[in-house]
């Protein structure tokens, strides 16, 4: 908002310079009416006879048909009119509203557009696509797929329990995303933040449970075989570094990349949520996502 | 520490019931950090930076810390907060040279009379 401010006044600098341009082009494309006209003989009354203070016999060539009291009200007119040019006060704050108010619709419709473009990046065809099939099992056993997805927007995260660092602050992060967002959609129950375990091996059901749980209750943690892991990674463009044969005793690390990813409910990704984001500045982002998707008056499930 | 999940002695018990491994949980991570901040503060006050290379001078002059590094962590974080401390000291250095050769390169064009826009 900073730098649209920063426009208005840079307008309203522009509006103190014209007057005195445009005071001539108005004088001239009004020869006809009154005011004009009186503001020549007024003023060449005034230049020659100083009506006002000499007595009304000492000066017989003076001849005015404006009376003296309507005259010096065009006077004061005109004398406000000249320092101000035509535009009065009201009509500088009108400009200066419209225009404001223009370079904020424009602004906002540049960043919907902007938003709408990186939306459907994804959806047309030849474009690098992330996302797609897959089938896992949720935390109850149960088969879960990218048809589960849809219907929300939802909220990808690629991790291991056994992450040292980094993991836990992202899905600390993700649980204030949560709730911020849960906050700002009313309970609507239209976001789905999902856990995927690049690690199956270690991280069973059981095991899961009992991380997320740490997190935030609303996570839907999803695990498989390696071989269905390997295959969302790979969907998802998740570099997947996982050992293939080791026990679950055996301690090794998972190298994994540390992106959220934002899914619309046609299960196309949208953007993706990094490092570098903070909750506030991710749940903004999402937010714009999910109002433009209302605003164009696509459905939502809200079950 | 036999009660911590992934030391060697409670190795049965760290197993989930449906064959997974427990991790650790928030608290256990957060020893683990403090184990590693501890025995980082000390290889900072010796300057030593990679305690991978320079074990034996790491075990000798931070002995204490480290063996607490070790037992609050799991072997693989070990290894891995260890090298990560060397992957960002010699991340830290290379800013700090791109941003002194940054420095020096503008000083001297405005040496020669440029201005930056």
């Amino acid at each position: 908002m900073a730098s649209s401010t920063r426009f208005v006044s840079r307008i309203a600098g522009q509006t103190a310079r014209f007057p005195p341009l445009a005071v001539p082009r108005c004088a001239v494309s009004r020869p006809l009416s009154v005011r004009p006209r009186s503001v020549v003989s007024s003023s060449q009354s005034n230049l020659r006879c100083r009506p006002s203070n000499a007595p009304p016999f000492s000066s017989p060539r003076c001849f005015s048909t404006t009376g003296s009291l309507s005259r010096s009200k065009t006077m004061g007119q005109l004398r406000a009119r000249h320092s101000n040019g035509p535009f009065s006060w009201k009509a500088a704050l009108l400009f200066v509203l419209t225009g404001a108010g223009m370079i904020v619709y424009f602004r906002f419709e540049k960043a919907r557009l902007e938003r709408k473009r990186i939306a459907e990046m994804s959806k047309g065809v030849g474009r690098p696509k992330v996302g797609g099939p897959f089938v896992l099992k949720d935390l109850d056993g149960k088969e879960f797929t990218a048809e589960d997805l849809k219907g929300k927007y939802s909220f990808v995260y690629f991790g291991f329990t056994h992450c040292p660092d980094i993991c836990p602050d992202e899905l600390d992060k993700m649980a204030a995303i949560i709730d911020k967002v849960k906050e700002e959609t009313k309970d609507e129950n239209i976001f789905l933040p999902v856990f995927i375990t690049c690690d199956p091996v270690r991280d069973t059901p059981e095991v899961l449970r009992e991380y997320l749980r740490e997190f935030h209750p609303g996570i839907i943690g999803l695990t498989g075989t390696y071989e269905q892991v390997k295959h969302v990674c790979k969907m998802y463009r998740v570099y997947f570094s996982t050992p293939q044969n080791v026990k679950p005793d055996e301690d090794y690390l998972v190298d994994h990349s540390i992106y959220f990813y934002l899914m619309d409910p046609e299960g196309d990704f949208v953007e993706c949520i990094g490092r570098q984001d903070t909750p506030e500045s991710a749940t903004k982002v999402i937010m714009e996502h999910i109002n433009d998707w209302k605003r164009d008056g696509k459905p939502l499930d809200t079950k | 520490m036999s009660w911590l999940p992934w030391s060697s002695s409670t190795e049965k018990s760290s197993k989930a019931t449906d064959g997974g491994r427990i991790a650790p949980d928030r608290s256990s991570r957060q020893r683990c950090w403090e184990g590693r901040d501890a025995f980082f503060g000390c290889l900072d006050k010796h300057s030593i930076i990679d305690s991978i290379k320079e074990d034996k001078e790491a075990r000798r002059q931070c002995g204490q810390e480290i063996a607490e590094f070790e037992s609050s962590c799991a072997r693989a974080w070990v290894k891995y907060f260890k090298e990560k401390r060397v992957m960002e000291y010699n991340r830290d250095k290379t800013i700090e040279r791109i941003k002194k050769e940054d420095s020096e390169k503008v000083a001297e064009l405005k040496a020669q009379g440029w201005t930056p826009k």
